[in-house]
């Protein structure tokens, strides 16, 4: 079975509409969407009711998360007072425009998803806050992937798409307990992987390109999709709906903000 | 005084006449002065020229007729013309001065090359394609202290046409560990120039030591600018926060090495 693993639309339907096009020229079988519909784009409404027609299974994103919440993400999750300030922005944006089925269909999102072994989350099975960078922690990244008990976890929220491949793992695990002698045991774990889809609405890889990604179940492929849109015709909505123009600026050079933690693993204390 | 008495430069914007005539500013053996007309005391290269060489006499527009007649044995005065000054007016034309024009290599010819008695190859600067002079916004940021982060994404935007076509940018900025960094743009130059101004280190409250930012372009947004770099700027109660732990953290280093003692 072919399946496309899409991430991160943002209220770019645009975008959405660009990849959905692509996933139907490579005959996929099924689509799964790892969240964060709403947020910094100008569609949020359009984009929730695309997915929602299409019945497409969907893990619950930040974004989402805080307009079914209230916002209240700690500081630490922007990667900039001036990055803090805009999202504010953004999610008062959002939350005034947002209609109240959509909002309600939000709230019944899921933090993962399942498909066998395959496992499907927003930022990491902890927490939609949680960026699984590439530059993660070997054992963390792996303690991430075995948690959830998958061969390989599809996530988004760095906006950055990769591929990152945990082989050759073995783990010592030794037990010790008051008057009892130490325990001891190897186990050997087979390869995982972690896969990030990257971000159709608000790509942050230095192109305005939206990316998602492929994944054959028989033969383990995973391919990379980045795709042109007419990212053109949502920078002018973006302003037209009074969204901050920089959104627009930002967006048409591939470098919208990700809310990103100084410390990758960070998951917010709220 | 002779005409090497008084050194006047000239160039476009960026060419690198601050660089130039910093190379004098660094003898402390004889009198220096220096001068930038029509800037006032909000003016970036001169506050710079003041945190580098402590030893060089700042003059205003106002003291400089004045402090020519005065100047003591071997003095030297070099006086920093910017773009938006007419080389050709009489007040200028009229002094017994060294004309010194910094050029980028491509220019071949100019009114600066006219003016002249001695051409410098300068940087290697994209020439302005209007005849047109650009906008000159500048501002005092005297009292702010920015988040680095914010401050870098700001940069970065502006630089690259976010709020209008800039040409040149340069600033000096406070952050929050009581840093005071000069930053440096030019069009056509690759990257960003970024040097830490060795001031000591500012941790009481907001720095009152000289910070602004002068921008050069076409069609800025300023108040955009302007919400921008406020949007960038840290709270008093931020800013008392960082302060803290900076102390905490250069009293628990002295407390280690205590030979190596820096006193804030």
């Amino acid at each position: 079975m072919k399946l496309a693993v899409i991430s991160c639309i943002h209220g770019n339907y645009e975008a959405l509409n660009a990849v959905l096009s692509d996933i139907d020229d490579h005959k996929a079988d099924q689509i799964y969407c790892l969240g964060d519909l709403v947020g910094y784009g100008p569609h949020p409404n359009a984009v929730v009711e695309m997915i929602r027609s299409l019945d497409i299974p969907t893990c619950q994103g930040c974004w989402d998360e805080d307009i079914v919440e209230g916002l209240n993400a700690c500081e630490c999750s922007y990667p900039s007072q001036l990055a803090e300030q805009r999202g504010h922005a953004a999610h008062e944006w959002t939350n005034n425009v947002i209609h109240p089925e959509v909002r309600e269909y939000l709230a019944t999102l899921p933090m993962t998803l399942k498909l066998d072994n395959l496992c499907f989350v927003h930022g990491s099975p902890n927490s939609q806050h949680e960026y699984l960078l590439p530059s993660m922690d070997g054992f963390a990244a792996l303690e991430r992937v075995l948690a959830v008990d998958a061969e390989v976890l599809f996530c988004g929220h760095t906006h950055v798409p990769y591929v990152r491949t945990l082989e050759d793992v073995n783990l010592s695990i030794r037990v010790q307990q008051p008057g009892q002698e130490e325990a001891i045991a190897q186990t050997e774990v087979p390869l995982k992987q972690i896969v990030n889809a990257g971000s159709v609405g608000e790509p942050r890889h230095g192109r305005p390109n939206a990316t998602y990604v492929l994944y054959d179940t028989e033969t383990a492929q995973i391919t990379l999709r980045e795709v042109a849109y007419d990212y053109e015709k949502t920078c002018a909505d973006i302003i037209e709906k009074g969204l901050p123009p920089i959104f627009a600026w930002r967006l048409a050079r591939g470098m919208e903000f990700a809310e990103r933690a100084d410390d990758p693993s960070h998951v917010c204390q709220r | 005084m002779d005409a090497m008495t008084l050194v006047a430069i000239a160039g476009p914007p960026g060419s690198g006449k601050t660089t130039w005539l910093s190379q004098f500013l660094s003898d402390q053996q004889h009198p220096r002065f220096y001068c930038c007309p029509g800037l006032g005391d909000v003016s970036v290269d001169r506050a710079r020229i003041a945190y580098r060489f402590p030893w060089v006499q700042l003059l205003s527009e106002q003291d400089f007729p004045q402090a020519l007649m005065t100047l003591p044995e071997q003095a030297r005065v070099y006086l920093e013309l910017g773009f938006h000054l007419d080389l050709t007016a009489p007040i200028l034309a009229s002094l017994p001065c060294h004309r010194v024009a910094i050029v980028p290599p491509e220019l071949a010819a100019s009114e600066w090359h006219d003016w002249a008695d001695e051409v410098i190859i300068g940087s290697e600067i994209t020439l302005p394609t209007s005849d047109e002079l650009p906008e000159l916004w500048r501002s005092p940021l005297t009292g702010r202290v920015f988040d680095p982060a914010s401050l870098d994404e700001i940069i970065l935007e502006l630089t690259g046409g976010a709020y209008g076509s800039v040409q040149r940018l340069k600033g000096i900025f406070e952050l929050p560990d009581g840093r005071a960094f000069h930053i440096d743009f030019v069009e056509g130059l690759s990257g960003i120039e970024y040097a830490e101004l060795g001031l000591p280190p500012w941790l009481d409250g907001r720095p009152e030591r000289f910070s602004g930012i002068e921008v050069l372009g076409r069609n800025l947004d300023k108040q955009t600018i302007v919400d921008t770099f406020l949007a960038g700027c840290l709270s008093d109660s931020a800013i008392a926060h960082y302060q803290e732990q900076y102390k905490a953290l250069a009293a628990e280093e002295a407390q280690m090495n205590p030979e190596e003692t820096v006193s804030l």
